[in-house]
Formats: structure tokens, sequence, C-alpha cells
């Protein structure tokens, strides 16, 4: 699997073509793929705010969350990363009829899994909380896996490149309405129960 | 100007009044849209105001504001609605003189807005900050124009009335109820701009969020559907999906739209049930907005060899999927719920844009570029390729805009609401202000990229309005996505 995260970093053209190529058995297995992935933003995010902390303009002692607190909500960090990949997998596999292409629910999430390698390397950063840093890192994360899409959509789904430009737009449509899901979720799940708690 | 406007008079229908709000517009949205990324500016460095009173952020928010909406919108409007009545219809605009007064008249509006904005002359009305004087020339204006549109619908030559119309129809009716009511004032003196609103307290919060979410539904939605299902399936050249769907999606919008006005109260003095009736109507709002969205994309669904060589096409495409996203995203934020943390924070200023940047202004432009070379009597634009060009901008600086402030907000609040075990906040208000600059200055650069791609667009414009320029080649197979 480690593979196929180099190279959809350096030659991602090529590497959705041996991913479009693999036998069966193998690209099956590849839907574990964001399950391994999703643990580094997740134990990242998890070490630093419960350890490192960060601050907020220039002064001061840094911000932490307390242990459990930031384990329960790293818990469900991933547990929603998941979900999120997941779900448009599933709308990807359910678009691929419209768009002429053969699909199985297999096949659409190890699309999206696969698209989201940068953005789940990205969140390394998580292990050293600095906002604008996070920002610039999470920008070009954000760039690379829309690329990914656009790029890979085509290659894997076997069809004309300009059906897979109306076909990857409509998947960073649902993946937009999914991202405002998470944020109205997060909202709502602060309200009842998650709520972070902070160190003193 | 008189000799090349006979030059390009259309024998049946009037296009001089088309080809004068259509030129407007393109005009008034580098205005609009400066005027914005100036302000944007101001929030990431603030010394931007100079000590200008007139440069200063409060006067100009209301008039960038004013600026895309009333002007840049609202020509893209009158410029689509009288060509659609006219080419749907099958016959002229009623008569070419209202039509030339409501241009003039328009035109003056937008002039004394320009004016008296930056002098401070403002009603404190949001969206609605045009004092008595204003008001009444707006309401003038506006009755002639519904004389005009509907004058031209009752001599119309087909049979029916086209569902473009009907979205134009609602939004003329609708915005001249919101504007009458909600502008209702006394004057202080005669000679005076100042003047007090009849309406007192949560009444008039209550007044006032009725029009300002209806400015939303009407102005900005409705008015715009309408020119969406005109500009999707001519540019298409497919007939509309569903025309079943149509109507009952623009049922359904007229009738829930009109209620959702309380979401911009919540956890204010307006009555709890109120807020609730709000959220509610909000929510199955969704229902008639995904409709329009629905319809508009199964027309285009069947264009796809198309968009390789019509960046109209993808105009519209990507408009309507802004228009599906933001649409989702309201009702979520009318939750009181997710309200009483989006509120109050940039996730606001994200979400309208992602409207009026992703929705309005895109498929305005791509109903522009359909429009002009028929205006001018040219074959196509004179370069396919700036359409290109700006598209991608367009694109680019909406997404950019709308994440900036997407993660801005969810951070401011987060921070506001964030406190220690002792009970004390964890952040003070100003540090949430530090930890929103670098989002601030990724929205100056959406927001300044979005408003280059406009000139590019006028460039445009005013070479394939020359005669003496030939069009340039049309690329074979156009620059690939």
């Amino acid at each position: 699997m480690i593979q196929h995260t180099f190279g959809l970093l350096v030659r991602p053209s090529a590497q959705w073509r041996t991913v479009a190529n693999l036998p069966e058995n193998s690209f099956r297995t590849l839907i574990l793929y964001p399950c391994f992935l999703a643990l580094l933003p997740a134990v990242a995010w998890y070490y630093g705010t419960s350890r490192v902390g960060w601050t907020v303009g220039d002064e001061g002692d840094a911000i932490k969350l307390t242990v459990e607190s930031a384990r329960q909500i790293s818990v469900l960090f991933y547990l929603a990363m998941l979900g999120a990949v997941a779900v448009i997998g599933y709308f990807v596999h359910w678009m691929a009829a419209t768009y002429g292409a053969a699909s199985t629910l297999t096949k659409g999430i190890v699309i999206v899994g696969l698209t989201c390698t940068p953005l789940f390397l990205a969140g390394v950063v998580g292990f050293h909380p600095l906002l604008w840093i996070d920002l610039l890192i999470g920008v070009a994360a954000v760039s690379w896996s829309v690329y990914l899409l656009y790029l890979g959509i085509p290659i894997v789904m076997n069809i004309p490149e300009e059906r897979g430009f109306l076909f990857s737009s409509a998947v960073v449509g649902v993946a937009l309405v999914i991202l405002i899901c998470m944020m109205v979720g997060s909202v709502i799940l602060w309200e009842y129960g998650a709520a972070p708690a902070f160190t003193d | 100007m008189s000799e090349l406007n006979s030059a390009l008079e259309h024998p049946t229908y009037n296009y001089k009044v088309v080809r004068q709000f259509t030129v407007m517009t393109v005009v008034w949205g580098i205005v609009g849209m400066l005027v914005g990324v100036l302000i944007a500016a101001q929030l990431a460095w603030p010394a931007l105001n100079f000590d200008l009173p007139w440069l200063s952020f409060g006067r100009l928010r209301p008039l960038h504001t004013n600026a895309v909406i009333f002007a840049f919108g609202g020509c893209a409007l009158f410029a689509t609605s009288y060509y659609v009545v006219q080419r749907t219809c099958q016959v002229r605009l009623i008569s070419d003189k209202l039509a030339a007064i409501t241009f003039w008249g328009w035109q003056l509006v937008i002039l004394s807005a320009a004016i008296t904005l930056p002098l401070g002359i403002t009603s404190g009305k949001e969206y609605a900050e045009l004092q008595w004087p204003i008001d009444i020339l707006i309401t003038v204006v506006w009755v002639l124009y519904a004389i005009v549109f509907f004058g031209t619908i009752a001599k119309r030559k087909t049979g029916h009335i086209y569902v473009a119309n009907w979205f134009y129809g609602a939004f003329i009716i609708a915005v001249a109820v919101l504007h009458i009511i909600n502008s209702l004032a006394m004057p202080v003196a005669m000679d005076s701009f100042q003047a007090y609103s009849v309406y007192a307290g949560t009444v008039d919060a209550m007044v006032q969020w009725w029009y300002g979410h209806n400015a939303v539904g009407f102005f900005l939605t409705a008015g715009f559907l309408g020119m969406m299902y005109y500009f999707v399936p001519k540019q298409a050249e497919r007939p509309v999906y569903s025309y079943r769907l149509s109507i009952v999606h623009f049922w359904a919008l007229v009738a829930v739209y009109i209620w959702a006005g309380p979401h911009h109260l919540h956890y204010t003095a307006l009555p709890d049930w109120a807020q609730s009736l709000g959220m509610v109507m909000s929510l199955i709002l969704l229902a008639p907005s995904w409709g329009g969205m629905i319809n508009g994309m199964m027309t285009l669904s069947g264009a796809w060899h198309k968009l390789r060589t019509d960046p109209i096409l993808r105009f519209l495409v990507v408009s309507l999927s802004f228009y599906g996203m933001s649409t989702f995203e309201g009702p979520m934020m009318a939750i009181k719920t997710v309200n009483s943390l989006s509120h109050y924070t940039d996730w606001t200023i994200g979400h309208v844009h992602s409207g009026a940047l992703g929705w309005v202004a895109m498929i305005s432009i791509g109903a522009m570029y359909h429009l002009i070379p028929i205006l001018f009597g040219r074959e196509r634009m004179y370069s396919i390729e700036l359409i290109y060009t700006h598209f991608w901008m367009s694109t680019i600086g909406t997404v950019l805009y709308i994440t900036s402030m997407w993660v801005n907000g969810i951070l401011q609040g987060l921070m506001w609401r964030a406190y220690n075990q002792d009970g004390t906040l964890t952040y003070s208000f100003v540090e949430s202000v530090a930890a929103s600059h670098p989002g601030y200055i990724v929205r100056v650069a959406g927001g300044a990229i979005f408003f280059f791609g406009m000139l590019v667009m006028a460039y445009n414009l005013y070479m394939t309005s020359r005669k003496d320029v030939e069009l340039q080649a049309a690329p074979a197979v156009a620059s690939a996505a």
C-alpha cells in the first residue's frame, strides 16, 4: 500500500493507471487503505492537542486539551474521516452510472481513499499545532487532492476526459456538502457531550 | 453611440436596453468587487482606510453590498429579463421609452447610492441602507419595470408563459412588496435625508430580516433561477429536464422562502416560537432549492461533449454546483444549535459569498458571455481563450474565499465558546482576531483573483464590441481542463 502513497505524490498519473490495472483481489484490499492512513492525523492531533498545545497571538502558556478530552475527540475525528470517505465513495459509485462508468461500492471508496492521501499525510502537522503553517500545508494538501481527483476519475473509471471533468466536479460538490455536514456535526456534538475540556 | 446603436438594431426586439444593461453589469461588477477587495484588505491591514471617514469600513461595506447586489446583480437581471421576456414571448417590449427610463432611472439610483453611502447617509438597515428620497426613486423605477415586463407578457404571441418568466415575475413582484414595506419611514424634515422607520424594536428587526432574507430569496435566487431556466437549456441546446419539476419547485420556493427570515435573529429578543418557525421553514427550503439545482444539472448532463469546447457551459455548471452547496449550507446554519456557533463569525460571510460569487456572479457571467456576441452582432466573443482564463480565475477566487472564511468562521466560533475547567474563557476576543489574520489575507487574494477575472471580461467585451477588430480564431480543441 505504501507504494501507492508515494506514487500518488510523485507520479500521480502513472500511479492511477497502476491502480486501475490491479487485479480484483488486490484492488479490493485497498479499501483498508484509508483505515490505516486516517490513523496518522488522528494520532498526530491527539498528541499535538494534549501534549504540545498551541498558542494564539504572542502571549502566554500553551493551550492544551485534557488527555481524556483529546482522546474522545480524536476517536470521533478518526470515525468522521472514515465515515466521510465511505459516504463520498458511495456517492462516487452512485453517480458512476450517470457518467457511463462501470462501478462498485468498493471502487468508489478506493478512489476516494486514495484521493485523500495528501490530506491524510498533511494531518501529521497535528504533532505541532501552529495555525499559519498548518493552514499553508492544508491548502497545499487540498489542492493536491483535488488535482488527484480530476486526474484519477477518468483513469480508474475508464471514461473520456470531458465526462470525467463533470464527474469530478460533481464529486467535489458532494465533498463540499459532506464537509458542511462535518462542520454542522461538530457543532452539534460540541453542544451535546463532546465539548473539548481544556487544561487550566 | 446612437450611430452604433442604429447599426445594431434588431428588426423585432429591443436589444438596445439589453445591451446597455449588459455593459453596465460588467462596469458595476468591476466597481463593486473593487470596493469589496479594498474592504477585505482593510480587515487584514486596517491602516488601509488612511484615516479618511469616507474610506472607512463602516461606510464602504454598504457601498460594496449595494454595488454588487443591486448594481451588478440588478443590471444582470434587468438585461436578461428584458432579453428573455422578448425572446420567449416573441414580441418587442411594450414601450422602448419606459424601458429606457428604467435603465437611466436605475443608473441614477446606483449613482445616488455611490454618493450618499460614503458620506455616511444611511438608514442603518442592512441591504436597505439607502435613505427615503432614493427609496422613492427605486419604487418608481421598479413599478415601471413591472409595467414593461408584465405588459410584454400580456401581449405575447406564444401560448404559455415560459417558466423563466415565472421566476422573473415573482422576483419583480416580491422585491416591490419587500422594498416598500421595509422602507416605510417618517422623514425628520422634507429637506433632510434622515428618516425613522415606522417600525420599532423587535418588530423593526423582524421586518428588516423578513426583507433581508427575501432579498436573498427573490432578488438573488428567484431572479437568477429565471436566468438559469433560459440560458442553461439554450447554451446546452437541450430542453429543460423536467418542466413539471420547474413549476412545482417554483411554487414551493415562493411559498416557503417568505417564512425563513427569523433565522437571522436566533437567540435575540424575537419570540422563541418565531425563531423555531424560521428554522423549520429554512430546513424545508432545502427541497425546492435543490429542485432547481437538479433540474439545471440534469438539463446539462447530456451536454458533456460540449464542456470541452464551451467555457460558458462551464460557468453554468459550476454556478449550479455552488448553488446546490450554498443552499444546503444555509438550512444547516439556520439550525439553532449550529447558528449559536456560526452567527457573528466569518462562516456567515463565507456562506454569503459562496452564493454571491459562486452562484449569482458565475451564472450572470455565463449569461453575459452568451448575450454579448448576440447583442453586438458578432458570431462569438472576441477571445474564447480569455473566457477560459476568466473561468479559472473565478473558480479559484471563489474557492479561496469560501475556504478561508470557513476556517476563520469555525476558528472564531470555537474560540469564543471555549472555556477552562475553572469557567474562565480560554481566549480573549482579540486573540480570535489575531488568529483570523491568515484567513483574511487568503480572502483578499481570493477576492482579488475574482476581481481581476472581471477585468479580463471587460477587455473581452470591449474587443467584441469593436467592429474593426477581427475575432480571434476559436481554439480547435480548447485547452483541456
